[in-house]
């Protein structure tokens, strides 16, 4: 068997060169000219005079006749199709390098189908062209799949990402900390006591290795000391400042940012895993996500506080039905929760926030207001994700990823 | 900013609205008190069943709140029953309590009172006791910082000694019991005793009140004594103590209790306290000063209010508040805790507004938005890991010794290590992420093969150069297992990764101990060592009860990004 050489399939799309020369010649008598329009020149010249369709007068060529059908590019259009055709013209195709054989095996393999039915189309057939002598089994077309499990994203990472996304539209900069913070900067810069009960080991977690970090700038620790020996009036410790703790609450990372120096007027947001013992439920972990940030600016006050926690309720609870209720912070004052209305399951928190004190504030050399917020994420996710146990949103289970929904 | 982890903190109270209704002298209904009562004492109803209400009242920083007597004094300033500054008069008892400069070294400090003419019903009586242990809980931080103990004052002689006494030196029948005890048997088999013992331990003489018949009174801060200890429906006149270390602290917790009683109809006396040649007259109820900037309140809430009508939210709040120049000079009474400055006066003229009713306006102000870095990159790397046919995890970065070294064959790994897990399953931080994914697939045995799993996370190093002696590392894993795969799997991952960030790198032979030898390699970047990849060894799948071959990888994200940047 054979089949077409590149330049005979091109011949066979394009025509062969004497017969695109035909219609030269039709337009254009002149060879000099016609070398430079008809490609394969020489070529086409031998064929066209052994087909006796031209001669050559005083350096022109002149048409002698014209065919309606040209037997050689209907030997293409056979050997293409697999039609039969005589040994000598195989000879003359194979001279003019326009067909080659196929394989002798790949012909084998396609013959073995011939006559038969069958149920996956070889690529031999398709070569040899034999699949026309073969018949194709009918498949129950409506017979479901076997299950195949694409590559997917996490779906609360996807949950994670969309966040990220939307507060860094609404204009907000990404911060982030150390896991493992210095009591400094997780307490004591925030203004929290060194005696308050949230400091306690029931409360927090500590570390046992490494057990002590280093403080930050003298200036800062002197400024933050004075502001707790003052205020909160007991006698500060540098070293309980300076033991290491996994980051209990993402506020933690406010301060350090605030010290640094940031633009105000100012968005900032941080999401970071935070840490906390506790008895491991459908509603608790140690471990969770939490969403927190501030507003830093000249003129920011409680009513903007009010405003923003509104649109982030708009924005991540969609709903604008809220409820502001007065809350306590030892970082803030005034200090506010807001709760939103979930259309299933009613009123829930959403935000804690409050405008940070200036006894916070003023060590860290920031004198205008901060309004800082914070999201529990894992809970929003949870309503998200239509999830009722927290647990599940780091599930172990496989099965559960591969068939949760991407929309 | 978040509290929905802390239940330990938030004191959670429970009163009869009936008791309110007759302490406030006012009709209320629960949706009244939910939408126009109880947010004006930070609180928030939790349940309501029938008539009996529980209240978490969020400001630990506000213990006077944390009693129906409390709540009801604050309300009828809001309701305007009665405004302005509450008005106690205190009478003499001429009671004496010696303090005995042996307590120094044990349990320092005590402010005491009496209050008379007491008609105490159910409702009351449980009130005091729930005030009285919330307060001792989250004020007096389980006892330590202040401990208070209730008597009948009918059945104290004094003056009254508080002083100390070696364990075998002294007897008495604990509260709830019926035989006499030593106070170190009371502290080894009284409930009480084993739960507060702590407090005491290293001590060698406990601290006593005792009266001049001899009569104990109590060992604070552990227990009262069955006879002068217990207070009932029948109980007319009582004598309180506080005990602690910091006399301003103790007396905050003395005047709450006193304070609260007076709101029961009881009469408040004085007790002098004497400490060698100093004596003081406790309670002290006299007022406190302090003053807000006008301007700046109005700057702070963003509200357009005039210096009289702030008096009169003040007033409402239970301050008494005049007008001085730029400033409101306010007074209020000790059993209030949580006024450091005049940001302070300033939220309870917001609260006594209303939060609600206060139009929330969205800060204006133009920002550019930007993710870190390291989200951005991480983004790009898990588009490839899906093309790739990854299945993304997410898993805890709080793991076990037992995963992260023994199943691993790993013995000499310094982990970050916390010091009071709550069980061992938490108790340090990855350095890798490889041992939670293949957890993962132990857990996954059941499910259809291949499994293709990569997660991108934080792992934690030592770094003796960082401020926290630590460091965050964001890391890549990916793992394969099936029932036949091998090297060549993950390596053409790796592979197909890099060349889809377009970086050139090397792989080296190296032994790992988690790894099958001559199976497990090095990948370095522009010299630079960024991850390892591997077939894992038999041993650690074993360890894992995993059942079929597992090929892994895992890279330093950070370090790769750098690179590629």
């Amino acid at each position: 068997m054979y089949e077409l050489t590149e330049e005979g399939r091109k011949y066979l799309k394009e025509g062969l060169p004497e017969l695109k020369l035909l219609e030269e010649v039709k337009k254009e008598n002149s060879i000099k000219n016609l070398k430079e329009s008809v490609e394969n020149f020489n070529i086409a010249l031998q064929w066209a005079k052994k087909n006796g369709w031209v001669e050559i007068k005083n350096g022109n060529l002149v048409l002698k006749k014209s065919p309606s059908k040209y037997e050689m590019y209907e030997l293409l259009k056979k050997i293409d199709k697999r039609e039969p055709v005589s040994d000598e013209q195989i000879k003359i195709l194979l001279k003019r390098n326009l067909i080659k054989k196929i394989r002798e095996d790949i012909e084998k393999k396609a013959r073995e189908f011939v006559g038969k039915e069958i149920t996956n189309l070889h690529p031999s057939l398709i070569k040899t062209g034999l699949w026309r002598d073969v018949k194709f089994k009918k498949y129950n077309v409506k017979a479901v799949g076997k299950p195949i499990y694409p590559g997917k994203i996490h779906p609360y990472q996807k949950f994670i990402i969309k966040v990220r996304r939307k507060l860094v539209e609404l204009g907000f900069k990404e911060m982030t900390g150390p896991t493992i913070e210095t009591e400094f900067w997780n307490f004591d810069a925030l203004f929290q006591p060194q005696n308050h009960p949230a400091r306690d080991w029931t409360d927090t977690y500590s570390l046992k290795n490494p057990e002590y970090g280093n403080l930050p700038d003298k200036k800062l620790v002197e400024a933050v000391k004075r502001s707790h020996e003052e205020n909160w009036k007991y006698k500060w410790d540098e070293k309980k400042a300076s033991k290491l703790m996994p980051r209990a609450h993402d506020t933690a990372i406010s301060p350090r940012y605030l010290f640094k120096g940031v633009e105000i007027p100012g968005k900032y947001f941080s999401l970071v895993r935070c840490y906390r013992p506790d008895v491991i439920d459908a509603r608790h972990l140690v471990e969770f996500n939490q969403l927190g940030g501030f507003v830093i600016g000249e003129n920011m006050n409680l009513k903007n506080l009010l405003g923003l926690l509104k649109m982030f309720a708009i924005e991540f609870g969609n709903t604008d039905e809220v409820k502001f209720l007065p809350d306590y912070y030892p970082f803030t004052e005034p200090s506010v929760q807001i709760s939103i209305k979930h259309k299933d399951l009613g009123w829930m928190e959403l935000a804690g926030a409050g405008i940070f004190r200036k006894e916070l504030t003023e060590p860290l050399g920031i004198k205008v207001p901060v309004i800082a917020w914070g999201i529990g994420l894992d809970r929003l996710a949870m309503c998200s994700l239509n999830i009722k146990d927290v647990r599940e949103l780091f599930s172990q289970n496989l099965l559960w990823l591969r068939n949760s929904k991407v929309l | 900013m978040v509290k929905e982890f802390k239940g330990v903190m938030m004191p959670t109270i429970e009163f009869s609205l009936k008791d309110l209704e007759n302490l406030l002298g006012r009709k209320i209904d629960i949706d009244e008190l939910r939408n126009n009562g109880i947010l004006f004492v930070k609180g928030e109803i939790e349940e309501e069943n029938e008539d009996v209400i529980k209240v978490d009242i969020k400001d630990t920083n506000r213990p006077d709140l944390w009693s129906v007597e409390g709540i009801a004094r604050e309300l009828r300033g809001h309701y305007k029953i009665k405004e302005g500054l509450p008005e106690f008069k205190i009478k003499k008892s001429g009671l004496k309590v010696i303090v005995d400069k042996k307590v120094e070294n044990v349990r320092p400090k005590t402010v005491c009172a009496v209050v008379k003419n007491l008609k105490l019903s159910d409702d009351a009586i449980k009130q005091i006791i729930q005030l009285q242990e919330k307060i001792a809980q989250t004020f007096g931080r389980n006892r330590d910082l202040a401990a208070i103990g209730v008597y009948d004052y009918d059945k104290i002689k004094g003056p009254i000694r508080y002083t100390t006494f070696k364990s075998n030196e002294l007897k008495f029948v604990p509260l709830g019991f019926s035989k006499e005890m030593t106070l170190g048997e009371i502290l080894k088999e009284h409930p009480k005793g084993k739960k507060y013992g702590y407090l005491l331990e290293g001590k060698k003489e406990y601290p006593i009140f005792i009266d001049s018949k001899n009569n104990v009174l109590s060992m604070p801060p552990i227990i009262n004594s069955n006879y002068t200890g217990k207070v009932d429906e029948n109980t007319r006149n009582a004598f309180i103590e506080v005990s602690g270390h910091n006399l301003e602290h103790i007396s905050i917790a003395l005047n709450i209790m006193v304070t609260a009683l007076h709101e029961r109809g009881g009469e408040v006396y004085s007790v002098e306290v004497n400490y060698g040649k100093d004596k003081i007259i406790t309670p002290d109820l006299k007022p406190r000063k302090a003053w807000m900037n006008i301007d700046e309140c109005r700057k702070i809430l963003g509200l357009d209010i005039s210096p009289e009508e702030m008096v009169e939210l003040l007033r409402q709040s239970r301050f008494d508040a005049v007008i001085s120049g730029n400033r409101i000079e306010v007074k209020y009474i000790p059993y209030r805790n949580d006024i450091i400055s005049e940001r302070d006066i300033m939220e309870d003229v917001a609260i006594s507004f209303g939060y609600n009713n206060i139009e929330p306006e969205e800060p204006k102000f133009f920002t550019h938005g930007e993710e870190l870095h390291i989200e951005e990159f991480s983004s790009k790397i898990r588009e490839i890991c899906i093309g790739l046919g990854l299945e993304e995890i997410l898993t805890f970065t709080l793991s076990s010794k037992e995963d992260l070294l023994k199943k691993m064959r790993i013995s000499d790994e310094n982990l970050i290590e916390i010091s009071n897990p709550i069980s061992s399953n938490w108790e340090v931080f990855r350095n890798s992420l490889i041992p939670g994914g293949l957890r993962f697939l132990s857990n996954n045995k059941h499910v259809e093969y291949p499994q293709k799993i990569f997660e991108i996370g934080n792992v934690l190093k030592m770094d003796e150069c960082m401020e926290t002696k630590t460091k965050d590392i964001r890391n890549l894993s990916i793992i394969l297992t099936d029932n036949t795969i091998g090297y060549e799997n993950i390596s053409s991952v790796l592979d197909a990764l890099m060349r889809l960030i377009g970086i050139k790198y090397s792989l080296e032979e190296i032994r790992h101990k988690s790894f099958i030898e001559g199976r497990c390699a090095s990948i370095t970047v522009n010299g630079k060592k960024i991850g390892i990849m591997g077939e894992i060894h038999p041993e650690v799948l074993e360890n894992f009860e995993l059942e079929r071959p597992v090929v892994a990888l895992e890279i330093n994200l950070d370090k790769l990004m750098r690179i590629t940047s």
